[in-house]
């Protein structure tokens, strides 16, 4: 009898309070999308994560809300299947290699050219600069300046720095998420 | 997977399923949260559209994709699973399905029991690319070893489907397959169905994974004999393998090792004998058949199948029954008496209730039996004629037709049977059937002759297709004015005029004519002018045209007559046309001697696709085309036909070496390449003035394949002289031989001597050239110089500088000695075909020479290799079957050819085997020119 009234239980809660959110994270390869989406999600930090073939998809809890995040891969060839996976979702994170300056215009290029698409206005944007554990890395304020975000409109856009190794302002990325939520 | 074609019968009364609806529902994958149980629903009838032929145009598919991928990772296991047989199936015509990869891969991995595993790895392998195969190497070959045979075999299966893209990396998962087929795994323990959660794998006790293990293994190995070999030993051992299929697959493989290496034949024959006896018939028939279909099979080694097979005949199913007399059946045809001992068992089959098993029942007993079960098998089979289907029907023909070769004096009986089936409904090919086994007695069993014609003459009073009813005029016109009462068909054949469509008229108006040029009777003669003549008002243009070309010939033939029956060669001087008008009218009213059709065939389609304007500047050659009589053209057909046995099954086959061909064919396909040469040698202004080739040799390696310059040799001979062709390649690379020759030096230079020699240019790495050596016969026209030749390549080797792709200016000379090689004997002779041996044999022998050899061929290991080597070596014809040895102990090879010069040279070959010494064989030729006996002889020793 008790878990019958479980189970009815968790079916309410389900129903009316649970929510479930898209997010999709893109970004130039080797920029640490899927490191970070596993660390999210409770998993270890490892060094030799290999490059993602196509999307990845994985689930992070957090109380009521779970978000659904789709890590696309990073290299040229995937890059055109972007906007597929950006259409209709919550929320875009763009991940960006801090410490690797070299990639950042063509992570600029890559990223202006997507927010341009007409189908994907309004959808809110947050730029993480990963690896900010790492030496010589950009500050996020360099960063910003970098991507140009400022001259991205038509929607909300926040950038801030992390470090999926070290854990570092994780909680703040899903703070932010977390506000798209039930809307 | 691919359903090539839309299953129109497919079963739509459960559900309507609609290929747009169901692509406008599709919206329901992009709906959040997902649905599962409705989503589930939607990929189940997607799955039922793909599986049941319906195509998706690529746009279409390629959103299905993109909408499907939304719905991965998702809690509900049966849903996962159904998301990965869909795009499995979809991967085919969808866009950028490699966006999955990643996604996909994660269900396949890890140690659970999910229930999507297998799925998973099924789709896996659809959508990966070459580049990325590598990357799931861990997982394929943790999921190979798996204690879970479905997730086993699919990755055994998906491996296999693999293997093509990427070789070398699937190559490495070999020791894991080899694990997977010695393994007999079952999940342990039994289940009720539903205890356990039903997200996990049911229980699977299948071995099948075994024999996807062995499939996969053979393709890895398949260029490996050696390795091939060790496994069909290691898994053919008693109890290694459970699965019966994999031994199946095992009994072919040892069956095709057993055919391609003769050392190998023993030790694989003992296996197959032993899987006679292991406990699945499946494996069984397998074996029976395998050592059935082996190359020539003795009495000893196929006794213990034929003896199994008996067994089963006797058994209470039907399957099992069919499945031996079908294997029987199809051996009878080759080895009669080795199923004669079944004959018993047989006998009570054939008034089983069952009509495949007792067609093919007696059918063997035709086979097998003598002469005095003829009758009385004939008499049961026009019992359930009218019940079984044409197929069948046309097997019992085929026997009947084999049957009636076999003992002549059964003829009577034969064709009253074929007369009446002749009668019955049918189909064409039936028909067909029937009236070709009927042209057969015309043909080869003369007494038979007037009633079968009657019976073709009723035949076409009602016969509903064209086709047949014109052979029948044709044969009719052929054999009716040599019968004793020849108005008798003058009467059918008329009807057909009257009563037919225009392609009948056509061919009655032909047959017509054929009474009435050279007849002897006025009368009858009159009444065919009279008949032919009202042909003339025929509204189709071919029968009047016919009618006319043949009143006139009627008119003309005092003057023509003569030259009609005349038989052999054509005055050169006459004009191509008249020739053929003559030879034409020779094969079209007295057929007694006929071209080579086959080669007249070839040489016409050779002349007409022509892609040289000049071909065109001269006519056709008629004289070029030999001219058999009639008689040799029968007697050819006739060993075919006895030997072929029923041409709806399969011969034996002769090893992948060669096929046999028959004398037409030999030599269509010799002057085929005799062609292709004539026409390169013909665009060399030097030798222009030698007039056409008169033979070319096959080629001669003069060095092994692997060597830096690779050389061959055709010998061409010409009236008066010989050219040698050296077919030159140099395998180095960034070097450019330049100013190519061949110093060729014959032993027998009082005979041979040089005339020009043309070089190669220049040759580049790995594009082939051509050298000439051009030499005179010193003794004439007649002479056959035979002769050693050594030979040296020259030439200037250039390197190529890398940084401008040009070669150096200045190189070094040098020189490449290559092996020797003979001009012989058989250089000088080209295969000719014949019907009767005997016949030539003592001709050739009463007026030319003769020659004798005896050699001993330890080095050839059966009669079947002697006998094709030799025949080749020899350059000679076999004839009357003899190229296919029915002993393995003993035979007699019997050839014919010509000479360059036109005289014939006749061999007879008699060998015998011993494991011991190999092949001995006594070699006597008989040539009708002087010196060729022995020269020929010398070709061999
Ligand atoms: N030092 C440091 N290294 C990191 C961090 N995050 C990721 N990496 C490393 O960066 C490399 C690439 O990480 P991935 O997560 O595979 O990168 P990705 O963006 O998913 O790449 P694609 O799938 O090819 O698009 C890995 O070697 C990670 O260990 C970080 O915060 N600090
Ligand atoms: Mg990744």
């Amino acid at each position: 009898m008790a878990g019958l009234f479980r189970k009815v239980y968790d079916w309410l809660l389900r129903t009316f309070w649970a929510t479930e959110m898209d997010v999709t994270m893109i970004g130039l390869q080797n920029a640490g999308k899927t490191s970070l989406l596993r660390v999210l999600s409770g998993g270890e930090f490892t060094v030799d994560s290999i490059p993602t073939v196509g999307f990845n998809m994985k689930r992070v809890q957090r109380g009521h809300v779970t978000l659904k995040c789709w890590d696309l891969g990073g290299q040229p060839r995937f890059r055109q299947m972007w906007e597929r996976y950006c259409h209709g979702v919550d929320a875009i994170v763009f991940i960006v290699d801090i410490a690797d300056v070299a990639l950042l215009p063509m992570a600029r290029e890559e990223l202006h050219l997507l927010m341009e698409k007409e189908r994907l206005a309004g959808i809110p944007l947050l730029v993480l600069g990963n690896k900010s554990d790492l030496p010589n890395k950009l500050s996020v304020d360099e960063l910003i300046d970098a991507m140009d975000l400022k001259n991205i409109a038509h929607r909300e856009v926040s950038c801030y720095g992390i470090s999926a190794k070290e854990e570092t302002n994780l909680d703040a990325v899903i703070q932010w998420l977390m506000r798209f939520a039930n809307r | 997977m691919s359903y090539g074609k839309k299953d129109e019968d497919a079963d739509t009364g459960l559900v309507k399923v609609d290929r747009t609806q169901v692509f406008q529902e599709a919206r329901l994958f992009n709906s959040s949260p997902i649905q599962p149980r409705k989503c589930r629903i939607l990929l189940t009838k997607i799955a039922l559209l793909l599986y049941t032929g319906e195509k998706f145009p690529t746009n279409e598919a390629t959103t299905l994709f993109f909408g499907i991928s939304k719905l991965f990772q998702n809690k509900d296991a049966s849903l996962r699973q159904m998301v990965h047989l869909v795009i499995k199936e979809l991967a085919s015509s969808a866009e950028d399905i490699i966006m999955v990869t990643s996604t996909i891969m994660k269900d396949t991995g890890g140690s659970t029991d999910a229930i999507y595993r297998p799925n998973a790895i099924r789709a896996l392998c659809r959508i990966i690319d070459a580049t990325t195969v590598q990357s799931i190497e861990r997982v394929m070959k943790t999921a190979i070893v798996d204690k879970n045979p479905s997730v086993s075999s699919a990755a055994l299966v998906s491996s296999y489907h693999l293997l093509p893209i990427a070789r070398d990396v699937v190559k490495r998962w070999q020791s894991e397959t080899q694990e997977a087929a010695a393994s007999t795994k079952s999940s342990g323990g039994f289940s009720l169905g539903f205890s356990g959660s039903s997200a996990s794998i049911p229980v699977n006790n299948s071995t099948m994974t075994q024999y996807h293990a062995i499939g996969l293994l053979y393709q890895m190995r398949m260029h490996d004999r050696m390795a091939l070999v060790k496994m069909v030993q290691q898994f053919g051992a008693a109890g290694a393998v459970k699965n019966p299929a994999a031994i199946v697959m095992l009994v072919r493989l040892a069956a095709q090792l057993a055919e391609e290496d003769a050392n190998l034949r023993k030790p694989m024959m003992q296996l197959l004998d032993g899987w006679l006896r292991h406990k699945s018939e499946m494996v069984n028939f397998e074996a029976a058949k395998a050592i059935c279909d082996m190359r020539d099979v003795t009495d000893a080694e196929v006794a213990q199948a034929v003896h199994v097979l008996q067994l089963f005949l006797t058994s209470p199913r039907a399957v099992t029954k069919f499945a031996a007399l079908r294997i029987l059946h199809s051996f009878a045809s080759f080895k009669p008496q080795a199923v004669s001992v079944c004959n018993q068992d047989i006998e009570l089959l054939i008034s089983n209730s069952n009509r495949s098993i007792a067609t093919f029942a007696i059918t063997t007993l035709l086979k097998t039996g003598n002469e005095a079960s003829v009758d009385r098998l004939m008499k049961q089979i026009s019992g359930f004629m009218s019940e079984i289907t044409d197929e069948f029907k046309i097997t019992i023909v085929e026997a009947i037709r084999t049957l009636c070769l076999k003992f002549p004096s059964k003829q009577a009986g034969m064709l009253q049977f074929l007369g009446g089936i002749l009668r019955d409904e049918g189909g064409y090919e039936f028909k067909r059937a029937v009236v070709e086994s009927m042209f057969d007695l015309i043909k080869f069993v003369p007494d038979s002759k007037e009633d079968a014609l009657a019976h073709l003459c009723e035949f076409i009073e009602d016969c509903e297709f064209t086709k047949l009813a014109v052979r029948i005029l044709h044969l009719l016109g052929l054999e009716g004015p040599k019968t004793s009462h020849p108005t008798k068909y003058i009467r059918y054949i008329y009807n057909r005029v009257v009563l037919e469509n225009a392609t009948v008229r056509a061919a009655a108006v032909t047959a017509l004519a054929k009474f009435g040029v050279g007849q002897k009777d006025p009368e009858v003669k009159r009444s065919v002018e009279v008949l032919l003549t009202r042909c003339l008002d025929d509204v189709d243009d071919e029968v009047r045209d016919r009618a006319a070309l043949n009143l006139r010939l009627m008119k003309e033939e005092d003057e023509l007559a003569t030259r009609f029956v005349k038989n052999g060669k054509l005055p050169q001087s006459e004009p191509n046309w008249i020739a053929l008008q003559h030879h034409i009218a020779d094969g079209f009213f007295f057929a007694d001697n006929m071209f080579a059709l086959p080669y007249f065939e070839h040489q016409l389609v050779m002349y007409v696709t022509s892609d040289d304007k000049s071909t065109f500047d001269a006519p056709f050659d008629l004289s070029k085309i030999p001219v058999v009589t009639r008689e040799q053209a029968d007697a050819e057909d006739r060993t075919k036909k006895l030997t072929a046995s029923t041409p709806s099954l399969k011969p034996p086959k002769v090893g992948p070496a060669k096929a046999a061909q028959t004398g037409a064919e030999a030599a269509a396909s010799a002057s085929a390449a005799a062609q292709k040469y004539a026409q390169e040698l013909l665009q060399i202004p030097e030798m222009s003035e030698f007039g056409s080739v008169l033979k070319s040799s096959a080629p001669v390696e003069l060095t092994e394949a692997e060597t830096e310059y690779v050389v061959s040799v055709v010998k061409h001979i010409f009236k008066e002289h010989i050219v040698l062709q050296y077919d030159v390649k140099n395998t180095l690379p960034a070097t450019v031989l330049e100013n190519v020759s061949v110093v060729a030096t014959p032993s027998n230079e009082e005979e041979l001597e040089e005339v020009f020699i043309i070089q190669a240019e220049k040759l580049e790495t790995d594009a082939p050239g051509k050298v000439y050596v051009a030499f005179k016969k010193v003794n004439g026209e007649g002479s056959l110089p035979i002769s050693t030749f050594s030979n040296v390549l020259r030439f200037t080797s250039k390197e190529i500088d890398p940084t401008t792709n040009e070669p150096e200016e200045q190189g070094y000379d040098d020189e490449y000695e290559v092996a020797e090689f003979d001009l012989a004997g058989s250089d000088y002779v080209v295969p000719a075909f014949a019907g009767n041996f005997a016949h030539i044999w003592e001709q050739v022998g009463a007026t030319g020479e003769e020659a004798e050899e005896t050699l001993q061929l330890s080095s050839v290991k059966s009669i079947a290799d002697a006998t094709e080597q030799l025949a080749k070596t020899l350059c000679l014809q076999p004839l009357e079957g003899t190229d296919i040895p029915v002993s393995q102990t003993t035979h007699t090879l019997k050839l014919l050819g010509k000479t360059v010069n036109g005289g014939r040279v006749v061999a007879n070959v008699r060998m015998a085997y011993s494991s011991k010494s190999g092949v001995t064989t006594k070699i006597t030729v008989r040539s009708e020119e002087e010196g060729v006996a022995a020269l020929v002889v010398g070709s061999v020793a």
